[in-house]
C-alpha cells in the first residue's frame, strides 16, 4: 500500500513537473521547489500516528500547490516533502533528520512522532539552522532548553490536564480520590504528572499513581492495585493500542470509576470503534477538533474549508495530529511568504513572530517554540462520537458521570 | 486478599503465555529452528478470527480450530516448499530464512490489514466471576481454558500416535530415525504445520484479548521466546510451567517492583535460571 502510494506521488510529481517543463507554463522560475524533509514512523508500533502525520503533510502540500505554490521573493516554489521511514525507531528518526539536511537538501523540517522523537531530532535542526515544526510534540522537556529552531502546535501538557480538573471539581464535590496509571514514556508520563499536579490543585488525592512498560502486554496488577485503592476518578496515559487494553482489563477486573479520563487515543476515530461500549463515557482532550470554528489567514482559510478538504481526499474528518501537521505546513507557508524568502534562518524568525488565525486555532509562539494560544477542547465519548465539554464556545454537552 | 488476586491474575495470564509458546517450543525443540514467524502467525490467527466473528458471527472459540487449520495449512506449505531445504544448516541459517519470511508476512498483513488496531467485541460477553474478592474475566478464564486443553491435546497426539511417535523420534535423534524408516522431511513439515496450528489457534483464543495488529507479532515473539528458554525447549509440559512461572512472576514483581520493573524482573530471573539450570526447568528430562 505504501510503497504504491509512493509512487503514485512520485509518478504524480513527475508528470507535473515534465507537463510544467513542456508546456512551460507559469512564469519562468515556476519550478522551484520547496523541500520539505518528514522523518516518519511509517512502519513499526507508531505507524498509525505516522501516517495520520503524513496525511496532514500531504494535504497541506496539496492544498498548496493547488493554489500555484508557495509565493516568496518573486519566485513561486511548488512544495517537495521528502518522506524517511524510520521505523518507530528514534534513533533512526535522527539519523534521517540529519540525510534530509545533507544528502537531500531539504530547507526544512516536519518533526517525526511525539515528544520523544521530536526532542532528539531537534538536535539536528538546531545544529544545521534548519526550523522544524512539530505536530505531536507538546512536552516540557522539548522546549526549555533554548533551542531556537523548533516549533510545535501542541500546547504545553498542563493546558490537557487543568481544565478537566476544574470541569469535574465543579461538577461534584464527591470526586476526591484519583488513580493514576501512566506509560513510562516521554509524553505519557509528562502529560500524567501535569495532571496530578492539577488535580491535587483541586484539592483532590492522588491515591495510586503506577508506570507501565513501553509494549507491556498486561495491566492486571496496576489495575488490581488501582481497585483496592477505591478511586473515584482512574487516569491513564499512553497510546491507543495501551488504553484499548487497559479499559478491557478495568472491565475484566471489575474497576470503575464516575470518571475515566484517557489520554491519547480517545480522540482518534478507531478508539471508540475497538474499544465498544466499553468506550462510552470515556473523557479524553485534544488539542483541536473538527466542531472548532476558526477563520484564517492561511492556505486553509477556515476550519470548515480544511474539514471539507480533508473529507474530500480521504473522508470522515480529521483529529488533532492530521490536523496538527497540516497546521504545520500552513504555518511554514505563511512564514514564508512573510519573510519573502526561503533561507531558513530568516524564515525561522517570521515563524517566531507568527500572530495569525489559522483554520487550527490563533497561531502564536511562546520563547521556547511552543504554541500557545490554543485552548485545547475537553470531550466525552457518548454513543460512540466525541461530546465537547469545553471550552465554553464550542460545548455540546454536559460531563456525565458513571455509576459507581 | 489481594494476593489472592494477584496470583489469578498471574495464572491466567501465565496459561496465555503458555498458549503462545507451545508451538513455538515444540519447532525449536524438534527440528533445531527458531521460528521468528511464529509472532506474525499468531496475529495471523487473530485476523482469520476477528474476519469469521465480524463477517460470518463465529466465535472465536470455533475459529481457533479454522484459525489453526488455516495455519496448519500455510505452515506446511513453508516448510515443505522452503524451510526443508536448509533444515539441516546451522541454525543461523534457518534463523534467517524465517526471519525474512517473518517481514514478508507482516509486511503483507501490513498492506492488507493496515496497522491500526482492531478488536473482537463479543456481542455476549461472558463477563466476569466473582469469588469473593477474587475477580476472573469470564473471557479470558475461557481462553485460557482452552488453550490448556489443546496444549494437553497435543502433548497426548505426541505421545500416543503414530506420528506424534515420529516427531518425537525426529527429536531425539534424526538419524536413527530416518534409518528406522521415518519420512524425516515429511516429520519436519508436520511438525512445523503443528507449530503453526497451536500458533494460529492461540491467535484466535487472544483476539477477544488484546488488540488485533501486525504490529503486536514482535510481542508475542519475545514472550513465546522467554518461555521457551525458562521451561525447556521442545517439551510441552516445559512451555506450559514456564508459561505459567513467567505470568506468576510478572504479576507480583509488577504488584511488588511497579508494573515498569515487571519485564527487568523477569528477564532477571531468567538469567539466574540459565546459570542454575541451562537447560530450562523441564528441559531434557525426557523426549514426551
Amino acid at each position: 500500500m505504501l510503497a504504491i502510494r509512493f509512487t503514485r506521488i512520485s509518478a504524480a510529481a513527475f508528470v507535473a513537473l515534465g507537463s510544467a517543463i513542456l508546456l512551460g507554463d507559469g512564469p519562468a522560475q515556476a519550478q522551484d521547489v520547496l523541500k520539505v524533509g518528514a522523518p516518519l514512523p511509517l512502519t513499526g508500533p507508531l505507524s498509525p500516528e505516522g501516517l495520520k502525520q503524513k496525511r496532514g503533510y500531504d494535504l497541506w502540500a496539496e492544498a498548496a500547490n493547488a493554489k500555484g505554490g508557495i509565493k516568496a521573493g518573486g519566485k513561486t516554489y511548488k512544495v517537495e516533502i521528502i518522506y524517511t521511514d524510520y521505523a518507530s525507531n528514534t534513533p533512526r528518526a535522527v539519523q534521517s533528520a540529519e540525510r534530509m539536511i545533507t544528502e537531500d537538501k531539504v530547507q526544512f523540517l516536519f518533526a517525526p512522532f511525539g515528544s520523544g522523537a521530536t526532542k532528539a531530532a531537534s538536535a539536528i535542526s538546531e545544529k544545521y539552522r534548519i526550523p522544524m515544526l512539530a505536530p505531536s510534540a507538546s512536552s516540557q522537556e522539548i522546549f526549555d532548553r533554548g533551542f531556537k529552531y523548533i516549533f510545535s502546535t501542541l500546547t504545553g501538557n498542563e493546558t490537557v490536564s487543568e481544565p478537566i480538573a476544574k470541569l469535574v471539581a465543579a461538577k461534584s464535590k464527591n470526586i476526591k480520590r484519583v488513580a493514576v496509571l501512566a506509560r513510562n514514556d516521554l509524553f505519557p508520563l509528562a502529560v500524567a504528572q501535569e495532571f496530578e499536579k492539577a488535580v491535587k490543585a483541586q484539592g483532590m488525592e492522588v491515591v495510586t499513581s503506577e508506570r507501565y512498560t513501553i509494549g507491556a502486554m498486561d495491566h492486571s496488577a496496576a489495575v488490581t492495585k488501582m481497585r483496592s485503592a477505591n478511586p473515584d476518578w482512574v487516569y491513564a496515559s499512553g497510546y491507543i493500542n495501551d488504553l484499548i487494553l487497559i479499559r478491557k482489563q478495568m472491565n475484566d477486573l471489575g474497576l470503575k470509576a464516575q470518571v475515566i479520563t484517557m489520554i491519547a487515543g480517545p480522540a482518534y476515530a478507531e478508539f471508540a470503534n475497538t474499544v465498544g461500549p466499553l468506550a462510552e463515557n470515556i473523557t479524553s482532550m485534544s488539542w483541536w477538533h473538527p466542531a472548532v470554528r476558526y477563520k484564517g489567514a492561511d492556505v486553509f482559510g477556515s476550519t470548515e474549508a480544511f474539514n471539507a478538504a480533508y473529507a474530500k481526499k480521504y473522508g470522515g474528518e480529521a483529529d488533532y495530529i492530521e490536523a496538527g501537521s497540516a497546521a504545520c505546513g500552513a504555518i511554514l507557508q505563511m512564514a514564508i511568504e512573510k519573510a519573502g524568502t526561503i533561507e531558513p534562518t530568516k524564515v525561522r524568525d517570521a515563524i517566531a513572530a507568527t500572530d495569525a488565525d489559522t483554520f487550527y486555532g490563533h497561531a502564536r509562539f511562546n520563547a521556547g517554540g511552543q504554541i500557545n494560544a490554543l485552548q485545547p477542547p475537553v470531550f466525552q465519548l457518548v454513543g460512540g462520537k466525541p461530546v465537547l465539554l469545553w471550552p465554553d464556545a464550542i460545548k455540546t454537552g454536559e460531563l456525565r458521570l458513571m455509576p459507581k | 486478599m489481594i494476593y489472592l488476586q494477584i496470583a489469578a491474575n498471574g495464572l491466567v495470564l501465565g496459561g496465555l503465555y503458555a498458549c503462545i509458546a507451545v508451538g513455538f517450543s515444540l519447532v525449536w525443540g524438534v527440528l533445531n529452528v527458531i521460528n521468528i514467524l511464529h509472532g506474525s502467525f499468531i496475529v495471523l490467527g487473530s485476523y482469520v478470527a476477528l474476519f469469521a466473528y465480524s463477517y460470518l458471527g463465529i466465535h472465536p472459540f470455533i475459529s481457533t480450530v479454522i484459525a489453526g487449520a488455516v495455519l496448519y495449512a500455510l505452515g506446511y506449505a513453508l516448510q515443505a516448499g522452503i524451510i526443508n531445504r536448509v533444515v539441516m544448516a546451522p541454525v543461523l541459517i534457518t534463523l534467517t530464512l524465517t526471519f525474512g519470511l517473518d517481514l514478508i508476512l507482516n509486511n503483507a498483513m501490513l498492506a492488507a490489514f493496515t496497522a491500526d488496531y482492531q478488536a473482537v467485541n463479543l456481542a455476549h460477553p461472558l463477563g466476569v466471576v466473582q469469588l469473593g474478592p477474587v475477580f476472573l474475566p469470564g473471557d479470558r478464564l475461557a481462553a485460557m481454558v482452552l488453550a490448556l486443553l489443546l496444549t494437553m491435546l497435543l502433548y497426548r497426539l505426541l505421545r500416543d500416535s503414530r506420528i506424534g511417535r515420529a516427531i518425537v523420534a525426529v527429536r531425539m535423534d534424526r538419524d536413527a530415525a530416518a534409518l528406522m524408516g521415518v519420512e524425516v522431511p515429511r516429520i519436519n513439515a508436520i511438525t512445523f504445520a503443528a507449530g503453526a496450528f497451536m500458533a494460529g489457534a492461540a491467535g484466535a483464543l487472544l483476539s477477544i484479548i488484546f488488540p488485533i495488529s501486525p504490529l503486536n507479532g514482535p510481542l508475542f515473539l519475545g514472550k513465546a521466546f522467554v518461555v521457551c528458554v525458562l521451561g525447556g525447549l521442545g517439551s510441552v509440559p516445559g512451555a506450559m510451567l514456564g508459561g505459567l512461572v513467567l505470568g506468576v512472576v510478572e504479576s507480583f514483581s509488577s504488584y511488588w517492583f511497579g508494573p515498569e520493573h515487571a519485564v527487568t524482573l523477569s528477564f532477571a530471573l531468567l538469567l539466574v535460571l540459565l546459570f542454575v539450570r541451562p537447560s530450562g526447568l523441564m528441559g531434557r528430562r525426557g523426549y514426551e
